[in-house]
């Protein structure tokens, strides 16, 4: 049996949890307030904080260091990697001290934290599928302007995490299978997966399908025209493009239960948006089933978004004639660390250097 | 008897202006002037080019031996005007308006009714447009974006693709209004529209920046991005839109837009060119797979057109993509002079009403 303490560092939380094997044993939430976290600089000036209470839950949990296998941080932006499951090594801590990371984020932390645990117990720390996994084939990274390649950016660990899951239900192997799948959440991460590989994906703060807080791909040229129409700052207009986008620009809300309230009640606007965002995303799927060439085993569709029937429903109406279509809704980001880290203790996946 | 028409056709372009006499469907006559571009700077805007080019025009049917006073009526290629439905309009004075003024934007297309219709007048016969680039018949769902204030527009290759669509149908042997297609058109921008039952439902804009890259055009790119790089401060605005058309795509990877030399550069092993090209051939891809979604999958063709089909090893990057999705057909070059013969002859003949623009 493997003992695993998960750590994932979020903006206002810090959620803990203590899996034995498959088994999550116990999970803590450390919410704090925006104003406890609103005075630091940069993410790592919040460790020292992040980490005293982590201590403390581990106090009341009772749970003796010595016993773990291993403790697993939530990975950052760090610089671009191949997926899998990776040590915290000296050349990670120190690109995340100095800062040299894709994005200032509080994901960064999660690795400095797993490490601190770790050397307590005695035992290696690791991070898996960090948002900077990027295993893109050289053409998909060609846009039509050379200073803007297209960067890989995704939701890496649902996505891995549900990919083994289906290929486990599948009862075929990971490394075998060709699959599209889509992470339906705040943002949207579709990726096409060849063979193990993910060769492409949408980048959800570039493009792609809108979603419930982002704007996706854009008409350029008008784009361009309100960007030098002095009506809107940068900041306004990055604004509009992750966070502000989406479903929150057309109805006020990031909320997909209160978008399907407003449909039954008889809001057209609302069936409107909503059914235009599926339809985005339908597409999206079909412009990734192209990149493998329509070779696809399975569709798997995920995330928070995956629990609406509606949604599910339209998308599949329209992409069902690529492949099988699977809905694995929501994701657990504990479980997924957790079972990043069983696969390389047990042999199954070589642990990754950084 | 059945009375015959003959049929002047106009299609000006960024760098040329093609010329066509059509007795009903057949071509009597086609030329085409290039325009250097010394000889078009002295022009402020496009629209300020219509007297340079209706001399050249003339000059030419004279040097033929073509009597103007001969012809039935004078059909242009359309330009940037408010959505409209497909179909043949006279060229009229709101029209007229919208295309001096540039109203709906700046584009070569927009001579062509402004041309049509200095002509016609001297002759005393109708000036007509056809399919022009604003044919809108997009779906509402279509027509979103993730930012309200930046609908998605159906600007594209009407014409072309309206002509290729309705003869894939009929090699098909089914009418227009009852296939599913996909057409392709690839020229200097590359649209891709998805023909449900003879209507346009979606088509990624290539004059707005949308779908793949193209020769001269940047097509999609990462939005976020960009961003960034209009408020860097090192772009004005004008350069900007330079990037995206004109200078961009495979012209801003390789510094040129054609393919050939592109192939040459390829063969001479540089990797840098293999690599864009084949990027672009997957990026077109993508969005044939993306437009496939739009139809559920069922589909009666897939149709690649427009000069580059003229490149077999393109073609093939495109094709082993898209096999898994339909039949795929290949239509060689434009047909636009004779689809916009076509379009003012089924109006003479009174098989289709004239359309009015307002």
């Amino acid at each position: 049996m493997h003992r695993i303490l998960v750590i994932n560092p979020g903006s206002t939380s810090t959620k803990v949890a203590c899996f034995e094997d498959e088994q999550e044993i116990w999970n803590e939430t450390i919410a704090y307030d925006k104003s406890q976290v609103s005075g630091f600089g940069r993410a790592v000036e919040q460790n020292e904080m992040r980490r005293l209470d982590i201590e403390e839950v581990i106090r009341q949990k009772k749970l003796d260091l010595s016993s773990l296998s291993a403790v697993v941080g939530r990975g950052g932006p760090f610089k671009s990697l191949e997926s899998g499951t990776y040590i915290v090594d000296d050349n990670l801590l120190q690109d995340i001290k100095l800062g040299n990371v894709q994005a200032e984020h509080i994901s960064n932390i999660g690795a400095l934290l797993a490490d601190e645990f770790a050397k307590q117990a005695g035992v290696s720390a690791f991070f898996v599928d960090p948002v900077s996994v990027d295993e893109f084939e050289p053409m998909a990274r060609v846009s039509g302007i050379p200073e803007l390649e297209r960067i890989s950016l995704l939701h890496a660990l649902n996505v891995r995490a549900t990919a083994h899951k289906a290929a486990k239900e599948m009862g075929r192997s990971y490394s075998d299978l060709n699959l599209i799948v889509a992470h339906l959440g705040g943002g949207i991460s579709i990726c096409p997966i060849r063979k193990g590989r993910i060769i492409d994906v949408n980048n959800a703060n570039e493009g792609g399908p809108f979603s419930p807080e982002r704007a996706g791909g854009l008409p350029v040229s008008s784009l361009v025209k309100l960007c030098y129409s002095e009506k809107y700052t940068f900041d306004d207009m990055k604004k509009c493009i992750v966070g502000n986008g989406g479903l929150v620009a057309h109805l006020g809300t990031n909320d997909s239960r209160d978008v399907e309230k407003r449909i039954e009640q008889g809001d057209e606007k609302a069936r409107l948006v909503y059914e235009a965002m599926a339809y985005q995303i339908a597409k999206e799927i079909g412009a990734m089933a192209t990149v493998l060439k329509g070779q696809v085993d399975a569709i798997l569709l995920t995330g928070g978004l995956a629990h609406s029937q509606m949604l599910v429903d339209w998308i599949t109406d329209r992409i069902s004639f690529i492949a099988p279509v699977r809905v694995y809704p929501g994701e657990n980001e504990m479980m997924s660390m957790a079972m990043g880290v069983l696969r390389v203790l047990r042999g199954k996946e070589e642990i990754k250097k950084y | 008897m059945v009375k015959s028409y003959l049929i002047l056709v106009i299609n000006p372009g960024s760098t040329s202006t093609k010329v066509a006499l059509f007795e009903d469907k057949r071509q009597l006559f086609m030329s085409s002037i290039s325009h250097s571009e010394d000889e078009l700077q002295q022009f402020s805007s496009i629209s300020d080019q219509h007297e340079f080019r209706v001399q050249i025009i003339e000059d030419m049917l004279e040097k033929n031996n073509i009597d103007i006073r001969t012809v039935d009526c004078v059909v242009a290629r359309g330009g940037l005007l408010h959505a409209i439905p497909s179909g043949t309009y006279e060229v009229n004075d709101k029209m007229l308006h919208d295309l001096r003024k540039a109203e709906w934007g700046e584009h070569a297309s927009n001579l062509g009714g402004i041309i049509a219709h200095d002509i016609a007048q001297e002759v005393g016969v109708a000036a007509y447009i056809v399919d022009s680039v604003v044919v809108d018949e997009m779906e509402p769902i279509a027509r979103l974006s993730g930012m309200p204030e930046l609908e998605r527009r159906s600007i594209f290759h009407a014409l072309n693709q309206k002509a290729i669509a309705r003869r894939a149908a009929e090699e098909l042997e089914k009418k227009y209004d009852e296939v599913n297609l996909i057409v392709v058109h690839m020229g200097g921008g590359i649209s891709v529209g998805v023909h449900e039952k003879g209507r346009v439902v979606d088509v990624n804009n290539a004059f707005d920046g949308d779908g793949p890259f193209a020769p001269e055009r940047a097509g999609g790119v990462p939005a976020g991005q960009l961003v960034e790089l209009c408020f860097s401060g090192k772009y004005t605005k004008k350069e900007i839109k330079k990037r995206l058309v004109g200078n961009a795509g495979m012209v801003a990877y390789l510094g040129t837009n054609d393919m050939r030399k592109t192939k040459e550069l390829m063969e001479a092993g540089d990797q840098n060119a293999k690599l864009v090209y084949e990027a672009m051939a997957y990026q077109v891809a993508k969005e044939v797979g993306a437009c496939a979604t739009v139809l559920k999958g069922k589909i009666d063709g897939i149709v690649l057109s427009g000069g580059l089909t003229y490149d077999d090893d393109f073609v093939w990057l495109i094709k082993e993509r898209l096999r898994w999705i339909g039949r795929i057909f290949i239509s060689h070059g434009e047909k636009e002079m004779q689809a916009l013969a076509y379009g003012a002859l089924r109006v003479l003949r009174g098989k289709e009403k004239v359309k009015t623009y307002s």
